[in-house]
């Protein structure tokens, strides 16, 4: 009775309470919702004592089994969700936690049994035990076990606001009986009577947003009609050109040829073409002149050069592990050189992309040279090169590799930001956690090899892959030899051991000598009649008695410790045992340090032979377990969730995908999925990524994200129809670059168009070629290529591999970056200390997957290029070059020839002097000095030859002050039209033209010109 | 009249003076003569096409709001100085020193003592006697919090806010929300910076365009006067001959701008090489400290072995935010006592003493230090307790993420203001815990950025200093 006193007292008030505030706190328009609460809050006052009833037990908190079965725990159950558990969902929940909020919170879902049994980012919200069976020992472990659920629950805690959660609802707890409810609730399982409302939010939200266009497969698409019809070159064209006639718009003229070849040479290969080759295709009157030119770049091996280089910065290569420990990665660079090969072989791109993911899991082919071989085993150190904290370890240094390589993934292949869903569902995209750790079970079962040492905070040393001919023989035998060494270091460290004990011994001896030796002479005098001193006396006795001595450093030892003492000696025959155990000590380290003189030579003789050992490689290979792995909750690895089965994307439904193989990681299986023609993404990017480097933007201009938060495609017809080409037309990038730069649209002058700018400032409809800058590895080869110092001969290897294996903050900055004429792509990337060049011109972070470059324009890159020593120092060999030119007959077109100019420090040689600023001009910028220029430049390198006193060299240091000054112009590191060789005065625009442009720009500049909105 | 523009978003206050200035240099260069014609055919395109400089990277933008700060001075004390031997005055520990405290290990009482200084009252030891002096302008949290105990971690946090991923440094943030205000100057500088511990990534642009990282001034371990901004000058071979050499160029570079019709691009060079022909000039000049008075130097410690060098670095910062400069970071090392707390860490407090407290008066004496935000702080702060270092009992306090003291002064906080608390001990913070996160937000928000608001579009998301943490404590601000 007691018990039912007190049930009553809380259940009534509670109960009137809640009939109260529903009456007086309607929810906001929702009439229906008001008059159904305030019934319930008056049945529960009519109904009071039969529920009294049913409740007693529970408010007691009492739950027994053996009081109802499992059916009547959740009828329980299902009352108490009734009467308090749904009324606070709907009020207080709802609002930020079902399909009708905003933005779901948390991800959380609580307006369908299913939403609340998910639960939300941070796993499920409800711990439930499942109540089976109604024996008495499982009723009452499940009692404490319920007890212990509900408490635990993420609900409940956050409902009490419990520390270091969010406290929910958020402006006000609720009350402890309504709390009471939720934790009896759950107790009883949880049970929700609402019927399901079908799919949930987030799977509703899944679908729509499969929708994007990103998502669906590409077609190709007929070129569609244009007004201009002789205009088209191509499909691409016709594509480009129905866009412009859609916006009233028009392209504007061809290229001229020197510009053309400009933008090919240095597109296409990355270095500036000489004027030879400049003269040879505008000279050039064949109608496929520009086509064999193309091809014949496409062909050299410098176009390699300059493609790897695209890609290395989508894949982060670097050659350090940077992070707060920066280690140096010795053995990165073959990466850089397959990279190289691939595309200067025009290694499919399909095929590219596998081998990058699971080359070392790809199948022998019966007829696979060596060289195809190993190149695929070197391709997924791309895995293996990330940015990585060697100072951690286990999980944590595990999942920070897995993090980055779905990061690098992702966006390399797919343009899409996976790693946002690392924590939560994408914000954006369809992709749900539970791909995300789809994936890192993939990543998990692969262990990559990159190698390092354990060192001071490297805790994480692997294998690397030797490579070279008989890179593994070497590898075997220098591993071998290794134990050979660990072998005969065996016996030498132990005499080494005994050496020192025996030392030790000898030391103790020492003492206990000249101890005794003191004590014998301090008798010696009290006695007196003996003259001899102790020394001398010792070497003579022992001389006389040619004692053996036993080598036995433990019996000498043990003799000190006092057993060789007894009490009735007398300090002299102390003395001459002290002697005899001294001498017995010497002759001991004496033996061991013959017996040790051997082994030590046959160590260092060993050591002094090492065989040569291979050059390595990074690279990746699965796991001895191969397995699944859970959710991280909130993307905390100490959180798990529940387990999901290796997979790939669930947006992107590829019907030829086959499921990973549990034996293996996963990773060819993935990476079959990655290019499958099925695959919507991996070819858009991929012909995105081309055009990005053919005109400076993308036709989707977020180029490594396609997802909903991506830019859409201006010309998504183009981008699909390409996409569909370079499948179908197996995947060839040199194809694909071809057909882009034979097109009309890439050859169009850069010519300015008073209606075009004004409709399309920033030209996303390619009315004309985009003045665009060339990149610092462009920049810098082509100072070299003028100076003649560029060395085009691939280097072996990398500076780095010569460092070794060590901690980048220990090496001298200048090792890092030693002086090299080799191409840029071949300069150490170590993370965090690139060349200072690079660092201004807008290279991006190594760390970072970056498809596209920003290109700023700041004054440390004006002082670098009018101040370096770097410049100076080829503007000198430039300037001796030019001067070497001069010496000997040479024809210069354009502007006449020369005959025998011989010298120029006469200021009388004035046609000589003319035309070495003409082939100056040449060199940098691919055409002759206009008059003014030709006036100009002689003006600042005439005062300088004509010095009183003279200058030393002073011809070279005056060119040099030309070349300074060509280094530094616009026109030297953009690719701009060339104006044609005639034209000796630059053509003015026309002022109303000009009036025009310069509006059109400004509003450009202020980001509000009129096509900006409807051009996505 | 070519770079007008470029000036006018330099140093909108004085259009006038800039353009007098460009025309000294521009129409007195080397065979200035011979150019004057390509000039005037330039010079209609370039005058219009002047005006887009300003939407250059580092073109001065507006707050988010009204700023109380305009400039930032990062005093940064790497290895995490002992907040209960110098900001956090702890009773306590004295009472109790050699008992066992939480973490089994004896309390180590403080080595020297605590006064009340100023009007404020606020607690110092005496291992600041100069800085003590300047109790009322310093706003001292007592309560920070940062989410590591390891330097390799908490150097980054502090720096970029991020230790998980390369993240852009705070100078970074600030340049970008704010822009440069003078352009004929770095607008971030970071002296002696540490190759430690994330080297160059901790003053490093990350994913925000490359011309918002710092600007180094030699490396850490380099005495200052060694270090130099490099690529300022070249050899030449006679007088001159530069600016011959600039002339040519941005001759031929306005013709190009004429025949692309005022091209932006085009326009960006032409103003980054006026402008660095401008840093040529003053960069030199503003690290010059010669131009000082003696009584100036002797009050930064300049000529004293100990201060000598901080001394330079504080007198360096100052002249360079005096001349516009946006972020200035000064570093000094070995603030890790894990032994020897007795006589390391009165060196260091000596190095950094005089010449900070100096610092914060020369710039209260030139109207600057209200809109000079001053933060010194390490990465961390230590322990109540001794250390145990090889089975030994050493003078040393280990790390200490949970609670720990930095300060604040000018730039609109509350000077005299001891905020926040440790507990009696100085364990962790427990009254007002100010997180990393927070303080980022904090000195943002003087800066008139609102943290949430300034973001950049990077892997597919907004990002931002607080990633997705910050409160800003407004208690701290005036």
């Amino acid at each position: 009775l007691g018990i039912l006193d007190k049930v009553l007292s809380t259940v009534d008030i509670q109960k009137m309470r809640y009939a109260i505030n529903a009456f007086f706190y309607p929810p906001q328009g929702d009439l229906a919702m008001w008059i159904r609460r305030c019934l319930t809050g008056r049945l529960n006052l009519t109904c009071l004592g039969l529920a009294l009833l049913a409740y007693a037990p529970l408010r007691a908190a009492q739950p027994q089994t053996q009081a109802g079965s499992p059916q009547g725990a959740r009828q329980r159950g299902i009352e108490l969700f009734e009467k308090y558990i749904r009324p606070v969902l709907v009020d207080k929940c709802y609002e930020c936690h079902s399909k009708s909020a905003e933005t779901i919170e948390a991800g959380l879902e609580l307006d369908s049994p299913a939403g609340l049994t998910r639960g939300g980012d941070s796993g499920p919200v409800i711990n439930r035990l499942e109540i089976s069976g109604n024996s008495q020992q499982n009723a009452t472990a499940a009692k404490s076990g319920q007890a212990n659920q509900a408490t635990s629950s993420l609900l409940l805690r956050v409902l009490r606001h419990e520390d270091g959660l969010p406290s929910m609802p958020p402006d006000e707890k609720l009350s402890e009986e309504i709390l009471r409810a939720f934790q009896q609730w759950i107790q009883l399982g949880a049970p929700d009577p609402r019927e399901s409302t079908g799919v949930s939010a987030a799977q509703l939200q899944f679908e729509r947003r499969r929708q994007h266009w990103a998502f669906q497969l590409p077609l190709a698409a007929d070129p569609p009609a244009v007004e201009q019809a002789d205009w088209p070159r191509s499909p691409i064209d016709t594509f480009i050109l129905a866009r412009l006639e859609s916006q009233g718009l028009h392209p504007v003229h061809d290229a001229n040829r020197a510009t053309l070849v400009r933008r090919l040479y240095f597109d296409l290969i990355g270095l500036p073409p000489t004027p030879e080759q400049v003269r040879e295709v505008v000279e050039d009157t064949a109608p496929n002149a520009v086509t064999k030119l193309v091809d014949r770049l496409l062909a050299s091996s410098r176009f390699g050069e300059r493609w790897a280089r695209h890609w290395l910065d989508v894949v982060r290569f670097a050659e350090s592990s940077g992070k707060e420990f920066n280690f140096t990665y010795p053995h990165a660079w073959p990466y850089r050189d397959y990279v190289i090969d691939a595309l200067n072989h025009d290694k499919p791109y399909d095929q590219f992309v596998v081998e990058q993911i699971a080359g070392d899991l790809l199948p022998a082919e019966p007829y696979e040279s060596a060289a195809d071989r190993e190149a695929r085993l070197i391709a997924p150190s791309m895995l293996a090169f990330g940015p990585k904290r060697h100072n951690s370890g286990g999980m944590d240094f595990r999942m920070g590799i897995v993090d980055d390589q779905i990061d690098v993934t992702c966006r390399a292949f797919l343009g899409l930001t996976v790693a946002c869903a690392k924590c939560h569902d994408h914000k954006f995209d369809p992709i749900p956690t539970k791909d995300y750790y789809a994936l890192a079970g993939i990543f998990l079962s692969t262990e990559p090899l990159y190698g390092t040492i354990k060192q001071k905070y490297s805790n994480n040393p692997t294998d690397l892959l030797p490579i070279g001919p008989n890179g593994a023989t070497l590898h075997a035998a220098a591993s071998a030899y290794e134990k050979k060494i660990v072998a005969a270091e065996k016996p030498w460290k132990a005499k080494q051991e005994e050496l020192k004990k025996a030392e030790a011994a000898l030391k103790a001896a020492t003492l206990q000598k000249k101890e005794a030796a003191k004590k014998a002479s301090a008798d010696k005098k009290g006695t007196s009649d003996k003259k001899e001193t102790g020394e001398p006396n010792t070497e003579k006795r022992l001389a006389q008695t040619g004692q053996p001595v036993q080598p036995n450093g433990k019996k000498l030892a043990a003799g000190k410790s006092g057993v060789t003492k007894p009490a009735d000696q007398t300090p002299q025959q102390a003395f001459d045992a002290a002697v005899a155990q001294l001498a017995a000590a010497g002759a001991l380290v004496t033996k061991l340090k013959g017996e040790l003189a051997p082994l030590q030579t046959a160590v260092e003789t060993l050591k002094k032979h090492r065989p040569p050992r291979p050059p390595y490689a990074m690279s990746a290979r699965d796991r001895a377990k191969p397995a699944d792995t859970k959710i991280a909750i909130r993307g905390d690895f100490r959180k798990p969730g529940a387990t999901v089965p290796r997979g790939f994307l669930s947006a992107l439904e590829v019907a030829d995908a086959a499921a990973v193989n549990p034996a293996h990681s996963g990773r060819l299986e993935l990476a079959r999925w990655l290019t499958s023609t099925q695959n919507p993404l991996p070819a858009r990017v991929m012909v995105n990524r081309i055009w990005y480097h053919l005109f400076g933007r993308g036709l989707v201009e977020s180029v490594d994200n396609f997802g909903l938060m991506g830019k859409k495609p201006s010309h998504p017809q183009l981008l699909d129809t390409l996409a569909v080409q370079f499948s179908r037309d197996g995947w060839s990038v040199k194809q694909m670059i071809r057909s882009i730069v034979l097109s009309r649209t890439y050859q169009l002058s850069s010519q300015v168009d008073a209606t075009c700018m004004e409709r399309d400032p920033d030209n996303r409809l390619l009315w004309r070629a985009t003045p665009r800058r060339l990149s610092v590895e462009v920049i810098r080869d082509a100072i070299l290529a003028v100076s003649g110092q560029l060395d085009l001969e691939p280097p072996q290897g990398s500076p780095v591999t010569a460092l070794g294996d060590q901690m980048v903050r220990g090496v001298d900055p200048g090792k890092l970056q030693p002086p090299s004429n080799h191409r840029s792509i071949y300069l150490p990337v170590v993370r965090d200390y690139l060349p200072d060049l690079f660092d201004r011109f807008d290279f991006p972070s190594p760390s970072l997957v970056s498809g596209r470059r920003t290109v700023t324009n700041v004054p440390a890159q004006a002082l670098y290029l009018r101040n370096s020593p770097f410049v100076a120092e080829q503007a000198l060999h430039a300037a001796r070059r030019l001067l070497a030119t001069g010496k000997t007959p040479a024809k210069v077109t354009g502007q006449g020839t020369v005959k025998g100019a011989k010298s120029v420090k006469s200021p009388a040689d004035a046609i000589a002097s003319r035309a070495l600023v003409n082939r100056a001009m040449r060199w940098t910028l691919a055409r002759p000095a206009t008059e003014a220029e030709n006036q100009a430049a002689l003006a600042l390198v005439r005062p300088i030859l004509n010095a009183k006193p003279p200058i030393k060299n002073g011809a070279e240091a005056a060119w040099a002050t030309l070349f300074r000054a060509l280094f530094a112009t616009a026109e030297f590191r953009y690719l701009v039209d060339i104006e044609p060789a005639t034209t000796t005065t630059p053509q003015a625009t026309p002022i109303t033209d000009a009036a025009k442009i310069n509006g059109a720009m400004h509003l450009a500049a202020n980001r509000s010109a009129s096509l900006r909105e409807e051009i996505p | 009249v070519h770079a007008l523009g470029a000036h006018q978003s330099a140093a909108p206050a004085d259009p006038a003076l800039s353009r007098r200035e460009w025309l000294k240099l521009g129409s007195c260069g080397f065979g200035s003569l011979a150019l004057a014609s390509l000039a005037a055919n330039s010079a209609a395109a370039s005058s219009s096409a002047a005006s887009f400089s300003a939407a250059g990277p580092l073109a001065p933008r507006s707050p988010h709001f009204p700023a109380k700060a305009k400039r930032v001075i990062f005093l940064f004390m790497n290895g995490g100085p002992s907040q209960h031997d110098t900001l956090d005055y702890k009773p306590q520990l004295y009472a109790d020193g050699g008992k066992t405290g939480k973490n089994k290990q004896k309390l180590l009482a403080p080595l020297w003592s605590f006064s009340q200084y100023g009007q404020s009252g606020l607690w110092i030891s005496e291992l600041f006697p100069h800085l003590a002096k300047q109790a009322d302008r310093l706003c001292v949290i007592n309560s920070m919090q940062t989410d590591s105990r390891a330097h390799p971690l908490a150097t980054p946090l502090l720096h970029t806010g991020s230790f998980q991923s390369v993240r852009p440094s705070m100078g970074a943030w600030v340049l970008y929300g704010l822009g440069n205000p003078n352009a004929n100057l770095p607008g971030y500088i970071t002296v002696k910076p540490t190759r430690t511990f994330g080297g160059p990534s901790n003053y490093g642009s990350a994913f925000l365009p490359s011309a918002y990282q710092a600007t180094r001034i030699g490396w850490e371990g380099q005495p200052v006067k060694d270090a130099k901004l490099s690529h300022l000058s070249s050899q030449e071979v006679m007088p001159g001959v530069s600016q011959g050499v600039l002339d040519l160029t941005q001759t031929m570079n306005r013709q190009l701008l004429q025949r692309t019709a005022g091209d932006p691009d085009i326009q960006g060079v032409i103003d980054a090489l006026d402008l660095s022909a401008h840093m040529e000039h003053s960069v030199p000049e503003v690290l010059d400290l010669t131009r000082e008075s003696a009584s100036t130097l002797a009050m930064y410690g300049i000529g004293k072995e100990r201060t000598d060098d901080f001394g330079r670095q504080c007198l360096m910062a100052r002249r360079l935010v005096e001349a516009g400069v946006r972020f200035v970071e000064l570093a000094n090392r070995g603030w890790d006592q894990h032994s020897a707390l007795d006589t390391i860490l009165p060196k260091r407090c000596q190095e950094v003493d005089q010449p900070i407290a100096a610092l914060l008066t020369d710039l209260q004496q030139r109207g600057m230090l209200d809109d000079t935000l001053v933060f010194w702080g390490g990465e961390f702060g230590r322990q109540p307790e001794t250390q145990i270092l090889s089975g030994k009992v050493a003078l040393g306090r280990d790390h200490n993420a949970t609670g720990y003291t930095v300060w604040l002064a000018g730039g609109g906080v509350r000077g005299g203001l001891a905020y926040g608390a440790t507990d009696e001990y100085g364990y962790e913070a427990v009254e007002n815990p100010v997180h990393l996160h927070d303080l980022h937000a904090t000195m943002l928000h003087l800066l008139g950025l609102d943290h949430l608001r300034l973001t950049f579009r990077y892997a597919g998301r907004d990002f931002r200093l607080t990633d997705v943490y910050g409160n800003v404590v407004h208690d701290l601000v005036a």
